[in-house]
């Protein structure tokens, strides 16, 4: 047996496809707009990746899990309120404020995870309820009113740079590193994926079911805080209208990426490509003039497509396996 | 010989890893009650499955009245004249009786549904077969053997040159067997050709004319060669070469390493107690349904209990899940590995250390070239095939996949086996391999709890066997002691005692 090459083997990752359909999406752009090649453009793209797709992350492990989660974006919301009432009202310094942001952040993602896991109420109602929930929570503070020109140092957090690179830069890396890490080289990233993958065999595998959902809803608190805190130092403000919709980008990005709402399948890292897919479009779109709503519905027919390609991908896998005789081997 | 109403010839049809159907031919011939016979897996239900458009044949041919025609789906099959009552209800709980009756076929006036003569006519249907039954409640609010009689009305509602019963009478109590049979003798006088299967054979030598008996895919005695009472047809459902095999080792020692005292579960088990020793193997013998798998489960933890002890080497458990179980050395292989036992989001190496990925740990981070030679290891000492080490397991065959189940728990160093119908829908290499994993389990000392529908496995691989029933063990003996018929006997009784 002869070694395959690098091409082939990169071809045989699962996030080949996706970051297949990013390189010809970018192609694309570039060759009908060129201001997309403008560095101050791409420089655009990048901050606006920097927060969906950290926030990607979280939705991402969920959906592995077999689960969805709804709610980031009205969590972000309720989040960036906190960050602003602790700055401008309580006068807290920045690191607690941030600090106490990102707890709150976790500790409503283990909400989340606790109806779902030990409550047993399905993933989609309870993050449902808590997208109305958050947005609900984060109208209760500052008197449901945007809070503006938080802190002058707020902004360093997003427009920083650290060693001629813009902070968010090292906020993606290091945080893909980190979940990649966990869901590829621990235990708890295979038990991840085992309970998406078959949840009646975990439980006779002796796996904490209940525990891997709860945590797996933490981590996608701990994202959505993340983004939230890197939203309000962006726009040095907090507001109940921030991180609307996000959500639904979130799960596109891990759809387009690769990851399957049936659980068990899809990478951390594909949802990157799918984040950067997403913005791409919206830039190329944006470039363009064309109308947000016109927007939403391309991001609409994105998903489909994906989903779509997903299956039928299966079928025709099946019957290549078929037809090779593959299935006794 | 006259030309019979249906005739199979020489069907053949394989499944991944399985000849469920090896060149069967049989002749039904109108007028007739034929019955067909055969313990669990001897193909009794993918001939069912062709014969009533479910399944396509890879070989072979049917024939109505001495002409080929394909049945190429179950609504082609039903237009052609075969009425299929199968063993799980097709019925809408929801809906009434007579709309079930009718169901995509409703009788219309213009556009409307013409309920006025649904009702009607369900109501002759009904009457002209003896069930008292309103065609206006609602299935959900039946009876299972009031609802096992709507099936039946439903089948032949339509005009049927053959109507196929698959294990009819489970559900049933003595009276309503009664009306069935009696059913079905008028349908055989009106010269349809009636295709019946049941486990009873009490109530299949009373019934029919004529029976048919599989094994392992073919036929083992003809309608012309079979006779019709109880002790022939268990013999030729036997065969003649049973043990030949199992090589079956003799290793248990005198060591008691499980006991199981009065165990009761939520989900089944009641009052169930006994105990295997080190290097035996104790078989559960008993009916679907007696209960077996309910009192493993709850061995294992994944059903509530609701009384009794279970200790292992002598140390009383405290079972909350299988994590319990699992640290306490007992394993299972499931009935189902399919929806219990596999990850088909894996390939073989996670499979194989799913229940002990905390031994391939080095600090936080999974050791994987460690899990990559323990797999290597693994499919070469139980004859894997090499895929498993890089493809989705749903790629390898049942007895592949079998294999990584039980290799999972070898892994995890499990002192105690359940083991739920390890060879089912496994082909007869892959049980022989099975078959000596428990031998080399049982040498290692390991105690092993075997579930088999398979009464000659059963009977040869076990040390002792304990007839389930109930969700308790009523009886235990030691294997050597226990015949093929008397484990169908038992089994045969505990039906007719339900």
């Amino acid at each position: 047996m002869t070694q395959p090459s690098a091409f082939k083997r990169l071809a045989g990752q699962e996030f080949f496809g996706p970051f297949l359909a990013l390189l010809i999406i970018s192609l694309f752009v570039a060759l009908t707009t060129p201001s997309f090649l403008d560095p101050q453009n791409f420089r655009n793209i990048a901050l606006q990746v920097s927060i969906l797709s950290i926030v990607a992350i979280g939705s991402t492990i969920v959906i592995i899990t077999g689960g969805i989660d709804l709610s980031p974006g009205s969590m972000i919301a309720f989040l960036t309120m906190c960050l602003a009432v602790f700055i401008k009202n309580q006068g807290m310094d920045l690191g607690p404020a941030i600090a106490l942001t990102l707890l709150i952040g976790c500790a409503l993602g283990i909400g989340n995870g606790i109806l779902v896991a030990y409550v047993g109420i399905p993933a989609f109602i309870v993050t449902l309820a808590g997208l109305s929930a958050f947005k609900g929570l984060a109208l209760t503070l500052n008197g449901g009113t945007p809070a503006f020109s938080l802190s002058e140092q707020l902004g360093q957090v997003f427009y920083g740079t650290f060693l001629g690179l813009p902070l968010p830069f090292f906020y993606v890396i290091g945080s893909y590193l980190l979940f990649m890490v966990i869901m590829e080289h621990t235990r708890l990233g295979r038990e991840i994926y085992a309970v998406g993958g078959n949840e009646n065999a975990a439980r006779l595998s002796g796996i904490n079911v209940a525990r891997v959902r709860l945590i797996a809803f933490s981590f996608a608190g701990a994202c959505a805080a993340f983004g939230a805190v890197l939203l309000a130092a962006r726009l040095n403000s907090g507001s109940p209208n921030y991180g609307a919709n996000i959500e639904l980008q979130a799960i596109a990005a891990a759809v387009v990426g690769g990851a399957s709402l049936a659980g068990g399948r899809g990478r951390v890292v594909s949802s990157l490509i799918g984040s950067l897919i997403i913005v791409v479009v919206q830039n190329g779109l944006n470039l363009n003039a064309v109308t947000t709503s016109m927007q939403s519905l391309t991001i609409g027919l994105i998903i489909l497509i994906a989903v779509g390609l997903d299956v039928w991908r299966a079928r025709l896998g099946r019957g290549l396996a078929r037809l090779t005789g593959q299935r006794t081997a | 010989m006259t030309t019979p109403l249906w005739e199979l010839v020489n069907i053949c049809k394989a499944f991944p890893g399985v000849r469920a159907n090896d060149g069967i031919s049989i002749r039904l011939n109108a007028g007739e009650i034929h019955a067909l016979l055969g313990e669990n897996g001897c193909g009794k239900s993918t001939l069912i499955k062709i014969l009533s458009g479910v399944h396509q044949p890879d070989n072979g041919e049917i024939r109505l009245n001495g002409v080929p025609l394909t049945l190429g789906s179950p609504i082609d099959a039903r237009t052609k004249g075969v009425a299929t009552v199968f063993q799980e209800f097709s019925l809408a709980p929801t809906l009434s009786v007579a709309e079930n009756i009718f169901l995509g076929r409703y009788p219309r006036r213009g556009p409307f549904v013409d309920w006025a003569r649904m009702q009607a006519e369900a109501e002759r249907i009904l009457a002209s077969l003896e069930i008292r039954i309103d065609p206006r409640r609602l299935v959900g609010s039946l009876s299972v053997a009031e609802q096992q009689l709507v099936e039946i009305a439903k089948a032949i509602s339509v005009e049927a040159t053959l109507l196929i019963l698959d294990e009819p009478t489970t559900a049933l109590g003595a009276h309503e067997i009664l009306v069935l049979h009696n059913l079905l003798r008028r349908m055989k006088s009106r010269g349809v050709a009636v295709l019946y299967i049941s486990h009873r054979l009490d109530e299949v030598v009373e019934l029919v004319d004529t029976a048919t008996i599989l094994k392992d895919g073919r036929v083992a005695s003809t309608a012309e060669a079979t006779r019709l009472d109880i002790p022939s047809i268990v013999t030729a459902m036997i065969g003649t070469s049973v043990d030949e095999h199992y090589p079956k080792e003799q290793n248990a020692t005198n060591e008691v390493l499980i006991e199981v005292e009065g165990l009761w579960s939520a989900a089944g088990a009641r009052g169930a107690s006994f105990s295997v020793q080190r290097g035996e193997v104790f078989g559960l013998g008993g009916v679907i349904g007696s209960g077996r798998t309910e009192i493993a489960r709850a061995v294992f933890g994944a059903d509530k209990i609701t009384g009794g002890r279970v200790r292992v080497a002598g140390r009383k458990l405290r079972l909350r899940s299988p994590r319990d179980a699992i640290a306490a050395g007992i394993a299972l292989v499931p009935e189902n590995r399919k929806f219990d036992g596999l990850f088909f989001n894996f390939n073989g190496g996670p499979n194989i250390t799913s229940a002990a990925i905390g031994s391939i740990r080095r600090l936080f981070l999974l050791n994987k070239s460690e899990e990559a030679r323990i797999t290597t290891n693994y499919i070469r000492d139980l004859e894997i095939s090499p895929a498993a080490a890089t493809k989705f397991v749903n790629l390898l065959s049942g007895g592949n996949q079998q294999k990584i189940v039980i290799a999972r728990w070898l892994f995890a160093q499990s002192q105690v086996l359940i083991l739920d119908e390890p060879t089912q829908g496994i082909d007869i290499g892959a049980k022989i391999a099975v078959y000596r994993l428990i031998n080399q389990l049982t040498a290692r000392g390991c105690a092993v709890i075997l579930i088999s529908s398979d009464h000659a496995e059963l009977i040869a691989m076990s040390d002792r066997i304990g007839i389930v029933r109930g969700g308790a063990v009523v009886e235990t003996r030691p294997a050597s002691q226990i015949t093929h018929a008397h484990l169908v006997q038992a089994s045969a009784s505990a039906a007719t005692a339900a």
